[in-house]
């Protein structure tokens, strides 16, 4: 609440504070980039996500220089709307939906000139990817704003009279994911991670050195990508592999990238399968997935809507589910449709596999039903009509969650959540 | 050929006004292509059949009541055949085979009393078919006619196998005065029928107000005409939220059912798309489903549009109870034959463009349009006779069908 406060004064000289930003970052994007190509072993992400940064500057540039001239109007309502912008646009436009979901927010695009002025470029950039979704699922939306954060890292300098540990989160930090959260809620993931980062700034001493202490940050973020997301994909892309039967078919609803990964490697370690793919005619994502399987030489039978599901599981072997998170009842988050999915092949007695890594998990919170954690789709929400991009599927419809973790089972009850969580942070458990 | 097809195209509209100019085999096989291309839907099949076995009654020649009979599901069976998923149809073939006996009946039994030697006579005596539309009297042995029913089938099957014998018949001098009376009689049926058809969503409708309470959120899946008219009936009395779910992908900003929207709008009656794939997550929400059938089987299954079944099952996970909107002569006395292959597959290119060559070639794309509802997730059926549930439907069907046409198959390969 702190930077509505700050928020709203600091919009009149956003403009201004822009051509000092453009200036900087220049400089200071170069310098990070170079940095992760040196690390390599992130493989594309690091390039890709300059050549975005780069595309989002170009249009940055372009609106800053409109705002510019555009009227204070649209200054003023984005003010307003702030932290609690949620409401805005739906107490303009959506008599109707406005008394299904209010309390569900939604992703909003923030002019870059309207953000805050701490906000780092880099991080601005992701938020532009996260608003518009072409970041969008919670390991990638993660892994950049990981990376983003290292940027922020790298380029922090500490005031003077000022230690790292007492500054740095409060000050440099917190706005930044302040900005990104307005930009779209928060995955459970960002929530992890960022708690997890937080605690390593704090396990800082006061008088560590300021360098000492970013490069100890920078390699702790390094290791944390590699762990939990790049390696998490590993594991549990082969441990999933090994369920597929040989000359079953595998259903599986709209794409995720976990079972896409699931799926090739099942092809490439020679099993013969084939699979079916459940559209949501919203996403569409599920198409681009049967024309992947397809040139990988696997049969696809494709369905773009949920329609004559029972026919589709009549002939399914095992279903594979990817999860957005995973809640500490042991419900899943995944997008809308997959409990949908998730009951009618548990009702036809096939089995139902999740895949997530465990950075998806969440330990406190606990979701009965779909609108207790939920996102709107911005593209669709008017006063007529509104689309909820996630739904909630109970545990008992999960066979089992697959995660990176316990390696010995490779497979876990969808309810053995906490105790995964719990031998997560402390292996000596047994 | 293809542009001018577009002025010319045939729709249902044309070929029922066009029906008594055109020659009878003529109106049956536009008709058949009609519904072969699935140009015609819904309720209007229904009507449709109706209207041609009108024509068969009228125009064809007929000699004897065995005769009409083999017409009638002879030309029932080529139209069943042309679009195997509208039971309607072998329904309608149904109570119009069941009224020509009926009126045979009563013939012979007006004017030469106890001669007849065919079938027919084994029926009990019926009275006159209800001039209402309503709800057709009971008959006196509505509970024995299971135990005849395996002989009447054989005797049936047999006459209408060998129409052209006319022995069965015994054709004395008043025989042919006596079939024109019968023509008009079952023509006056037939359109009675026809009434009952065109008025079920009507008096479905009138039942809107017990169903739906004010303040209700109700969710309507690919609302039929018969939920339209239930919603906007329900709307004149009742202020409740409509939700609108379909299986299809709208665009953004782009709402479907403006009419319907409109309407119900118009009314005060909130209605709010849920542009979504899966209902689960709407259904904490909503206080019932509506879904309109395009048949009812015997066992209370439902054969609806694609996606019900998503609707249904969402319901049922959250304790929701489920509305069938069906008229009665949308009930058909058989049971699925096996649920998985009462669904039908409908056109592909809607999800795959042909501009995406790859996908064209590679997807094995299945576009469902229709499935199949099991009963368990049905609570109400809701008829122009009333609400009902599944362990009456046996009943209503033994009042509607003549036992000798239950078992009528239209399915045949």
């Amino acid at each position: 609440m702190a930077t509505e406060a700050t928020g709203a004064p600091a919009e009149a000289p956003a403009p201004q504070e822009k051509g000092k930003q453009q200036a900087k970052p220049a400089a200071a994007k170069d310098t990070p980039t170079t940095g992760g190509d040196a690390a390599g072993e992130q493989k594309l992400t690091p390039a890709q996500l300059k050549a975005r940064a780069k595309a989002e500057k170009a249009a940055r540039r372009a609106k800053a220089k409109e705002v510019k001239e555009a009227p204070p109007a649209a200054a003023a309502a984005d003010a307003k709307g702030g932290k609690g912008s949620k409401g805005g646009k739906q107490e303009g436009g959506q008599s109707g939906s406005q008394q299904r979901a209010t309390h569900v927010p939604m992703a909003k695009r923030i002019q870059t000139s309207q953000a805050h002025k701490d906000v780092h470029p880099a991080v601005l950039a992701v938020g532009q990817q996260m608003a518009t979704f072409a970041l969008k699922d919670s390991i990638a939306r993660l892994e950049a704003t990981l990376l983003a954060f290292k940027k922020v890292i790298e380029s922090y300098e500490t005031p003077k009279g000022n230690s790292l540990s007492r500054h740095f989160v409060p000050h440099v930090l917190n706005p930044q994911i302040e900005y990104l959260t307005e930009c779209r809620p928060m995955s459970f993931s960002m929530g992890n991670a960022i708690r997890f980062l937080k605690s390593q700034v704090n396990k800082f001493d006061i008088d560590t050195p300021e360098d000492e202490a970013k490069e100890s940050l920078l390699e702790f973020i390094d290791i944390f990508i590699n762990e939990r997301i790049t390696l998490a994909e590993v594991v549990i892309s082969k441990n999933a592999a090994e369920l597929i039967d040989e000359d079953g078919v595998v259903l599986t609803y709209g794409r995720h990238r976990l079972v896409e990964k699931t799926i090739l490697r099942a092809k490439s370690n020679g099993k013969n399968f084939a699979v079916s793919i459940i559209d949501d005619p919203y996403d569409q994502g599920g198409k681009e997935l049967a024309k992947t399987l397809q040139q990988a030489g696997i049969p696809v039978f494709y369905s773009p809507n949920l329609g004559g599901l029972r026919v589709h599981l009549e002939r399914a072997s095992n279903v594979l589910l990817g999860t957005e998170a995973i809640f500490a009842n042991g419900s899943l988050l995944a997008p809308a449709g997959t409990a949908d999915v998730a009951m009618a092949a548990s009702a036809a007695n096939v089995k139902v596999v999740a895949l997530c890594e465990t950075i998806n998990f969440d330990r406190e919170r606990v979701s009965v039903d779909s609108l207790t954690y939920n996102e709107i789709d911005p593209e669709r929400c008017s006063a007529e009509s509104f689309r909820l991009m996630f739904d909630t599927t109970h545990s008992k419809y999960i066979t089992g969650v697959i995660t990176e973790f316990e390696s010995g089972t490779d497979f876990a009850p969808a309810q053995a959540i906490l105790t995964l969580l719990r031998k997560r942070e402390d292996p000596t458990i047994a | 050929m293809a542009p001018s097809q577009m002025s010319y195209a045939p729709t249902l509209g044309k070929l029922l006004k066009s029906l008594n100019s055109q020659p009878l085999e003529a109106s049956i096989e536009s008709l058949i292509y009609l519904l072969k291309r699935r140009q015609v839907k819904g309720d209007d099949i229904a009507n449709a059949t109706a209207h041609m076995l009108l024509q068969v009654v009228a125009k064809s020649k007929w000699q004897s009541v065995d005769q009409l009979l083999a017409k009638v599901s002879n030309t029932g069976l080529r139209l069943a055949q042309a679009a195997p998923t509208e039971l309607v149809i072998g329904n309608v073939v149904r109570r119009v085979m069941g009224l020509i006996r009926d009126e045979a009946t009563e013939e012979r039994n007006a004017d030469e009393m106890g001669d007849s030697v065919s079938d027919l006579s084994q029926l009990p005596a019926t009275p006159t078919m209800s001039s209402r539309p309503g709800p057709t009297p009971i008959r006196a042995g509505t509970g024995l006619p299971m135990s005849k029913s395996m002989f009447n089938l054989l005797c049936v099957t047999e006459t209408v196998s060998s129409p052209a014998t006319g022995t069965s018949t015994p054709m004395s001098q008043g025989a042919s005065a006596n079939m024109h009376a019968l023509r008009s009689e079952v023509i006056d049926g037939i359109e009675e029928i026809m009434d009952e058809i065109s008025q079920a969503d009507d008096q479905i409708a009138g039942f809107a107000d017990i169903q739906i309470h004010p303040g209700d959120y109700v969710l309507a899946y690919l609302p039929s005409p018969t939920v339209e008219r239930f919603l906007i009936k329900a709307a004149a009395k009742r202020r409740f939220t409509v939700f609108l779910a379909s299986g299809e992908r709208q665009k953004p900003g782009e709402a479907p059912h403006a009419a319907l929207r409109k309407k119900l709008n118009g009314l005060g009656v909130n209605t709010i798309s849920l542009a979504s794939n899966g209902l689960m997550a709407y259904m904490p929400r909503v206080n019932k489903v509506v879904i309109g059938a395009k048949a009812v089987y015997a066992n209370g299954g439902v054969s609806t549009e694609s996606g019900c079944s998503i609707a249904a099952r969402a319901a049922r996970e959250y304790s929701k109870p489920v509305i069938v909107l069906s008229g009665v002569y949308k009930f058909t006395p058989a049971d699925p034959s096996d649920d998985v292959a009462e669904f039908e597959q409908g056109d592909s290119s809607e999800f795959v463009e042909y501009a995406d060559g790859e996908a064209v070639n590679a997807l094995e794309v299945e576009n469902i349009v229709a499935e199949y509802l099991p009963a368990q997730y049905v609570d109400v059926y809701l008829t122009n006779l009333g609400p009902q549930t599944r362990d009456h439907l046996a009943t209503i069907m033994a009042d509607h069908y003549k036992s000798e046409d239950m078992g009528l198959s239209l399915h045949l390969p």
